[in-house]
């Protein structure tokens, strides 16, 4: 019995040893959330894990799915998983999930806040609110002022999405400087394909 | 030659909707792309059922650094749509490279049709190193600088984003003398070419 405890003890401390990083030095990161709550993101931990839930499938119909460009948009910034959990980390600004709230509330990206992209295509009292929120004023003559603006990230379900590049277009279209948009491409499925902690939203009340 | 033309054409009309499934973008369902010689139709998978399985559907990469969306501010990272367009107006007129860097045991099992494969140890070995950037067009001058420009862009993937392979051979062959504009990094790699249901050939 004694041997068998050694035995595991060593396994575990070997299996420590091996912590899958998210890069060179950085195990997890920790980002507080608007919920005032801290998420710990890290890597797939465990051997042998596998893909397996929907972001497993390859072939999305099309229309409406198709392979996004590379770049949303010129002077869009396309981000990676480590410029995305810098952005959150240093609350760079505000990042944004840009799916339908019945994809959001399956799993979602730690404190991403839901605003999904169809609001961002019409004019309406819903839009000027969450315009509102994201640091956009009306100037002298009555035209939007993206001066203080806050910088966007967005992301959507992955390469296939075009969600979040439809909301960007959008926003473009109303005058949102294209440098204060980022722009997430892997989305749901390379955050899940490379083990990235996900978490299932709590609905407000 | 106009005969492959006639019959590339009309094989491309005689199965027009075929693979509009699931397409690649609105406009493009396939490519065609040479590798090895012969004509390779890249599409996607058309079931929409399929699932990535095997070993590409790991998310468990201990020691695998997850890689940043780029190398440096001037060799430009692209994806799949970006890909295709490279393989069909640049790998097909020979105007351009896909380099496979994972090792000779992968890209025989399975690679992107049009890609040749410099597995990545070569990497220490610098007088394949000079070789190569010869073969692609680049001259070594007399006085140790190199004259890049007759030499074809390349494009390099390995295994995905969690590879670390197509950075460092990329940084050598920029210390080597070539050409950021000349050098395009696939950074979702095999991976998610796989996950996005494209076409593979084994080798």
């Amino acid at each position: 019995m004694k041997q068998i405890m050694i035995a595991l003890g060593a396994a575990a401390c070997m299996l420590q040893a091996a912590t899958v990083e998210i890069t060179d030095g950085v195990p997890f990161v920790e980002v507080k959330g608007d919920d005032g709550k801290t998420y710990k993101i890290e890597r797939e931990q465990r051997p042998g894990s596998y893909l397996t839930n929907t972001y497993a499938l390859t072939s999305r119909p099309s229309p409406p799915f198709f392979i996004q460009p590379f770049e949303a948009a010129p002077k869009v910034e396309t981000y990676g998983e480590l410029e995305l959990l810098d952005f959150i980390k240093n609350h760079q600004g505000v990042f944004i999930d840009a799916r339908l709230p019945n994809w959001y509330y399956k799993s979602a990206i730690p404190t991403a806040r839901n605003i999904p992209f169809k609001i961002f295509l019409n004019d309406t009292p819903e839009r000027e609110a969450v315009l509102k929120s994201l640091g956009v004023v009306y100037d002298r003559d009555g035209e939007y002022d993206f001066k203080n603006a806050k910088e966007l990230l967005f992301y959507c379900n992955g390469a296939w999405c075009g969600q979040s590049p439809t909301a960007i277009h959008a926003l473009i279209e109303i005058g949102y400087p294209p440098e204060k948009l980022k722009y997430y491409r892997g989305g749901m499925q390379a955050w899940q394909l490379l083990g990235l902690t996900t978490i299932i939203p709590k609905k407000e009340q | 030659m106009k005969r492959i033309i006639i019959f590339l054409s009309v094989a491309a009309f005689a199965v027009a909707g075929q693979y509009d499934k699931v397409k690649i973008t609105p406009e493009i369902s396939y490519i065609y792309v040479y590798h090895k010689g012969k004509a390779v139709k890249i599409h996607r998978i058309q079931d929409t059922k399929n699932k990535l399985t095997g070993e590409y559907a790991k998310t468990y990469h201990p020691g695998h650094p997850i890689q940043p969306i780029k190398i440096n501010d001037k060799v430009r990272t692209i994806g799949e749509v970006e890909l295709l367009s490279f393989l069909k107006n640049k790998v097909n007129k020979k105007e351009g490279l896909l380099v496979d860097l994972r090792s000779k045991a992968y890209y025989k099992k399975e690679s992107i049709p049009g890609a040749v494969n410099i597995p990545f140890k070569v990497i220490n070995d610098h007088d394949k190193m000079e070789k190569i950037i010869r073969v692609l067009g680049a001259k070594r001058l007399a006085d140790g600088t190199l004259d890049a420009s007759k030499a074809r862009t390349v494009a390099f993937y390995c295994h995905g984003l969690w590879c670390k392979k197509s950075a460092a051979f990329i940084k050598a062959f920029l210390k080597l003398g070539y050409p950021a504009d000349k050098i395009l990094y696939y950074r979702g790699g095999f991976q998610m070419w796989k996950i996005l249901g494209f076409t593979t050939v084994t080798n």
